[in-house]
């Protein structure tokens, strides 16, 4: 499980470092929140994994959803003048912490 | 719940993961690189280069100018013309000059900014300078200068953002304006109804005006060049 993880990233990882392709300023700000709750869906499937309330529709539309919608409520904050962003940040920053730390937890019991 | 499939999602998800993460941190240390210090840099390095181009220039200036004083003093002979160019040099503020007139010190409202106050209300503008600049001249003032540059016939008060020019030199708050003329003409000028010094006093401006009998202004020292005008030859002198 572990080994599918770290594989598929460090793939992931070296397709996107190859890539000729950026993202233009003034939308990078939207990926990074993108990218944080993109973050935390993996975080929550990989607890939901171990807690064995794994649901792959659950699991891929969160991915998608959360993703899209935090890039969206980011740019609409900004359209509006309110740093939504930032609840972003707080909402998914702690989520990923306390993801973490179930995740910790089970594997401690684990092993 | 284990299955084989949650895997395979798992994995095609960080698959996705992955390279999300590493275009935002291409994207992230690309602009890092490319803007705040390079540009900066070479920005920083490009005013140092223009700014000592321009002291250099304006020192050759002061060479010129004063090369052609010593012209004008060695020949006696033409007395007349004489008079004639310092009236002139007078009306175009290119001789250093005193008399009694008035100073007025405009300067920013001093107030601590609040979340939501528009700076720009704090601040003295290009235009209230131009709008004193042209009252004084109305209230008869026959020099004028802000903050050292002495305003000629073609020098321009502007805003460059958040500086202002005058004889595209930068000047900053507070803003003593300096004009020789009749002092209480000068002041009743100003102080006039509905003028723009009251108006700015009422806005909070701190104003400050002082009549004072020996004040003193340096000529205008930038470049004078004519590109384009070329005077009209006269075949009979004008009527006065």
């Amino acid at each position: 499980m572990w080994l599918v993880v770290l594989f598929s990233l460090l793939i992931g990882l070296i397709i996107g470092l190859k890539m000729p392709f950026l993202i233009p300023l003034l939308y990078a700000k939207y990926m990074s929140i993108a990218v944080l709750a993109a973050l935390d869906s993996v975080f929550g499937g990989i607890r939901g994994y171990m807690e064995d309330g794994f649901d792959n529709i659950v699991f891929i539309s969160g991915f998608i959803v959360n993703t899209l919608l935090a890039a969206g409520l980011a740019y609409l904050g900004d359209r509006l003048g309110v740093e939504l962003y930032m609840a972003a940040v707080v909402v998914f920053g702690v989520r990923i912490f306390q993801n973490l730390g179930v995740i910790r937890r089970y594997l401690l019991k684990k092993y | 719940m284990r299955t084989r499939g949650a895997q395979a999602t798992i994995a095609v998800v960080c698959l996705v993961l992955g390279i999300m993460i590493a275009i935002q941190f291409k994207t992230t240390t690309t602009y890092n690189e490319q803007y705040p210090q390079e540009r900066v840099e070479v920005l920083a390095e490009k005013l140092k280069s223009v700014t000592s181009e321009r002291d250099a220039m304006a020192e050759e200036v002061l060479s010129l100018r004063s090369q052609l004083n010593n012209v004008r003093e060695n020949n006696q002979a033409t007395a007349d013309l004489q008079d004639e160019l310092q009236r002139n040099s007078l009306f175009a503020g290119l001789l250093p000059v005193k008399g009694a007139g008035v100073i007025i010190t405009v300067n920013d409202i001093p107030r601590n900014m609040q979340n939501g106050d528009n700076p720009n209300s704090f601040i003295v503008h290009d235009q209230d300078l131009l709008f004193l600049v042209n009252e004084l001249k109305a209230s008869g003032a026959e020099a004028i200068s802000i903050n050292g540059e002495r305003i000629t016939a073609m020098s321009e008060i502007r805003c460059a953002g958040t500086m202002i020019l005058v004889n595209t030199n930068r000047i900053a708050p507070p803003f003593v304006m300096k004009a020789v003329g009749n002092p209480d003409m000068l002041v009743s000028g100003m102080e006039l109804q509905g003028g723009w010094l009251g108006t700015m006093r009422l806005l909070g401006y701190p104003i400050h005006v002082q009549k004072s009998s020996k004040i003193e202004m340096d000529a205008y020292n930038g470049k004078i060049k004519f590109t384009y005008v070329t005077p009209v030859e006269h075949t009979e002198k004008a009527e006065r």
